[in-house]
């Protein structure tokens, strides 16, 4: 105010307005009270705001403020009691709605009175610390209608009742119910929860755990949760059409208390149409139904789970126990397989993925494929035959799928260095027959292998490719310097490294006199070309073709045999009959492999080039053998395959069994000195944890052979036993 | 202007004032009168009569309605008041809830 020093200006005294009839308040009060009186009874339209705003405005001014807010409660509590009695008399379903009409008028009043009455709001009420009016009224409304006796029980049961309906498949207004229980909100959370969502959600859980007794009695599994389903989702409806929105958890809660957690064990387990039987025959939506509404339940999920797990690993159990699975390896495998395909999809399609779960299935394939000690022998022979035959015209991305589902078995063993024993003995016989389908396959399922298990588990197994492939070059070599053999390469050597393969040592038959020279000539190449080998000759693991001509018509045919049953053909091109000692001594062939050969070539029907007296099923060692003149054959080409257990007998087992054990032992060892190498001292029980946990990649370490290679160590002084406490082990070096 | 967006505002001395609604609501009591549920005259007629509000003042006042509207949001300009308006001004302000 910048002109205030130029003019002389006087503030003058504020006058008050001097109330000269003492009438004054009850006059004006007379012409409010009549107003709030019209206000209610709709006749709004012939007052003037300005009058009664300014009637209200000089009472407050002038300190009758008190007055005006005590005359205000008493006008608008007589207005409700009339209310409450037009209400109460309201008949049946009319209630409601006189309810619900009144609310509304009432509610408009209000907010003219709170218009009107505006400055006494603004400076009287929070001044004095009163009920602002709006708040007023419905504090006002709710204790002389909402609670007034006849009918705050009246409501409460009406309000229920139609709810029930509407669970019983009735149509109710549900405009009118989102109305009235608006107004109970509008009122304030507590009336909205004593007066309705309290017993609401009492009722409910009385009228769910009957239903549900009644449902659990009659309906199988899935139609029990198909039904629980179908409640829940209509009460969840219900919240949105008409509840407060805070309800839904607690009325859901009560659904899924009353309905699921409480009859959980019975559901899983029921009889013919329970959580097992939903597995059995593949019940997407059924189970997908049973995981979602479970997982609603505290351990809900878990019983499945649990449930889930036992019943795999009971069948997973019988799958591989059950000795007429164990008699096809394939078949056994694929069975494996097909169990895992089938539950993975499950967890997918109906378990939402849910990582849990698809551990607990991990878990169950882990401990029944470990039951069965076979199981790392069977997974090699399943690639084997998919690698020899399984995988013809299988396109190259469905090779991949089934090169990842057995890594997938592969991770669940425990003895991963008896799988790759067994895995190097079938490779062996794959590239030496050559019956390798796809070199890509087998490269690819190494370098699954490799990145699965580290270098070192997969070294040997491409030392055999290398290996391979400098035989190649060799040959090439020997042929090139050896050019008087001419282009027929009689003679192809696979110079195989000690080591590398599963070799047999000092298996060896005597060769026919035609073969061994050109073999020494091999042997002088090689030996002049590479300084300080050896060779020596794996007969039991080669193969031959032999051109043979049978009887008088001279049938002719080419006969693809192992090496021994070359030796042992030869044997006839110069003689008749020979007996089984004859032949025994003339190739000096091991017995059992010898008897497996001939069995092969005179028992098997088809297959019979020789014959033997007598004629039996077996071999003995008094037979005698003589060519079948009468041999024939729709193809030129025959393959006489020697009579392999393609499974391992048993003492072959036990044997395989053994190197294992031995390969083992250096293993252990090293770990051994690896962890007490970086700890120094240690005591007993962290190193078999330690040396456990270390090689549990390739086997689980027996605790027992653990402590045996400690001793072993100590006697060669790696490590010492602590001279105070003789549970620790001190390193030394 | 059409009719029903203006408001009359009638002084003490019967002088009127038509101003625009928009302008009038800057009072809050002015707003409730005209928006208030039920009809009460002043919404029917379109007129509000203050008895106790002098023709100059309701004129200063009918001023800041339009100066608010146009600056009140953070406009450095100063809306002039009068030194001997301003007791009376200030009273109506109260009333007017302004």
């Amino acid at each position: 105010m910048s002109n205030q020093k130029k003019r002389n200006f006087q503030i003058e005294a504020f006058k008050h307005r001097v109330v000269v009839d003492p009438k004054y308040a009850d006059k004006t009060w007379k012409i409010l009270e009549h107003a709030i009186h019209e206000i209610y009874n709709h006749n709004a339209s012939g007052l003037s705001f300005e009058e009664l705003y300014r009637n209200a405005y000089n009472m407050v001014l002038h300190k009758f403020g008190e007055k005006l807010y005590n005359g205000l409660v008493a006008t608008m509590t007589s207005h409700l009691r009339e209310i409450s009695k037009s209400i109460e008399a309201a008949q049946g379903d009319s209630f409601l709605e006189e309810l619900n009409r009144k609310w509304n008028d009432h509610n408009k009043a209000l907010q003219m009175i709170r218009d009107i009455l505006m400055y006494m709001d603004r400076t009287y009420i929070p001044s004095t610390h009163k009920t602002p009016v709006h708040e007023l009224g419905l504090n006002l409304w709710r204790d002389n209608i909402i609670h007034s006796s006849k009918i705050q029980t009246r409501l409460q049961n009406t309000l229920l009742e139609l709810v029930h309906r509407e669970r019983t498949g009735e149509v109710i207004d549900r405009g009118l119910m989102r109305n009235i229980v608006k107004m109970l909100m509008d009122l304030g959370s507590s009336v909205y929860q004593e007066d309705f969502e309290k017993p609401f959600l009492e009722v409910s859980a009385e009228f769910y755990r009957g239903e549900s007794q009644k449902f659990i009695e009659c309906c199988d599994c899935g139609d029990y949760l198909k039904k629980a389903e179908k409640r829940l989702n209509e009460e969840i409806e219900r919240v949105t059409h008409y509840l407060d929105s805070k309800s839904e958890v607690k009325i859901t809660n009560v659904v899924e208390k009353e309905m699921i957690a409480n009859h959980m064990l019975r559901l899983v387990h029921m009889e013919n149409s329970g959580l097992v039987n939903m597995l059995l025959d593949d019940k997407y939506e059924d189970l997908g139904r049973m995981y979602n509404l479970f997982h609603r339940v505290p351990n809900g999920l878990s019983t499945i789970r649990e449930v889930m797990t036992s019943h795999l690993r009971e069948t997973g159990k019988q799958l591989v126990t059950d000795p007429e699975r164990l008699k096809d390896p394939v078949e056994f495998v694929q069975r494996l397989l097909d169990e895992k395909d089938k539950y993975d999809s499950i967890i997918s399609n109906a378990f939402n993925n849910d990582k849990t779960f698809q551990n607990a299935l991990n878990s169950s394939f882990e401990y029944f494929i470990n039951l069965n000690a076979r199981s790392p022998e069977f997974i090699s022979l399943f690639v084997d035959d998919k690698l020899r035959k399984g995988l013809k015209g299988v396109s190259e991305e469905d090779v991949e799928i089934i090169l990842d589902k057995v890594m997938m078995l592969f991770r669940y063993l425990q003895e991963k260095d008896v799988f790759e024993k067994y895995y190097k003995q079938h490779l062996a016989k794959r590239l030496l027959s050559g019956k390798t389908i796809s070199d890509d396959a087998e490269r690819s399922l190494i370098v699954k292998l490799k990145t699965e298990c580290g270098y070192q588990f997969t070294s040997k197994l491409e030392g055999m490719f290398t290996d391979m492939k400098t035989s190649q070059d060799t040959m090439q070599g020997f042929y090139a310097s050896h050019l008087e053999l001419g282009d027929a390469r009689t003679l192809v050597v696979q110079v195989l490294t000690t080591g590398s393969w599963p070799t047999q040592p000092g298996v060896t038959c005597n060769l026919p006199a035609e073969m061994s020279a050109l073999c020494e000539k091999f042997r002088s190449y090689y030996l002049g070309t590479h300084t300080g080998r050896r060779l020596s000759w794996q007969t039991n693991m080669g193969t031959a073709d032999v051109k043979a001509t049978f009887g008088k018509g001279g049938q002719k045919h080419e006969l693809n045999v192992s090496t021994y049953q070359m030796c042992v053909l030869m044997l006839f091109n110069n003689a008749e009959r020979l007996s089984y000692k004859e032949i025994e001594q003339a190739t000096e062939i091991p017995a059992a492999d010898l008897k497996r050969c001939l069995q092969s070539m005179a028992c098997v029907k088809g297959k019979n080039v020789l014959r033997k007296e007598p004629m039996s099923k077996d071999i003995g060692e008094e037979d005698v053998f003589f060519v079948n003149d009468k041999f024939t054959s729709k193809f030129y080409k025959v393959k006489i395959g020697t009579v392999v257990a393609q499974k391992e007998s048993e003492p072959e087992k036990q044997e395989t069994r053994q190197r294992v054990e031995e390969d083992r032992k250096p293993q252990i060892e090293a770990a051994i000195v690896r962890i007490m190498k970086s700890r120094r001292v240690l005591d007993h029980n962290n190193i078999i944890t330690e040396v456990t946990k270390q090689l549990q990649s390739r086997f689980l370490a027996n605790p027992t052979e653990i402590k045996k290679r400690i001793e072993s160590l100590i006697e060669r002084d790696f490590l010492e036993r602590d001279s105070v406490d003789r549970k620790l082990y001190r390193y030394l070096a | 202007m059409r009719k029903e967006d203006t408001v009359k505002l009638i002084s003490a001395e019967g002088f009127e004032f038509v101003i625009h609604k928009e302008a009038a609501m800057v009072s809050q009591t002015i707003r409730n009168m005209l928006t208030s549920p039920g009809s009460f005259a002043e919404t029917e007629h379109g007129e509000v009569t203050f008895p106790e509000i002098s023709t100059t003042i309701l004129e200063k006042i009918c001023q800041y309605f339009y100066w608010s509207l146009q600056y009140a949001n953070g406009k450095e300009t100063e809306f002039p008041i009068e030194p001997e308006l301003t007791l009376e001004l200030m009273m109506a302000a109260n009333y007017l809830h302004t």
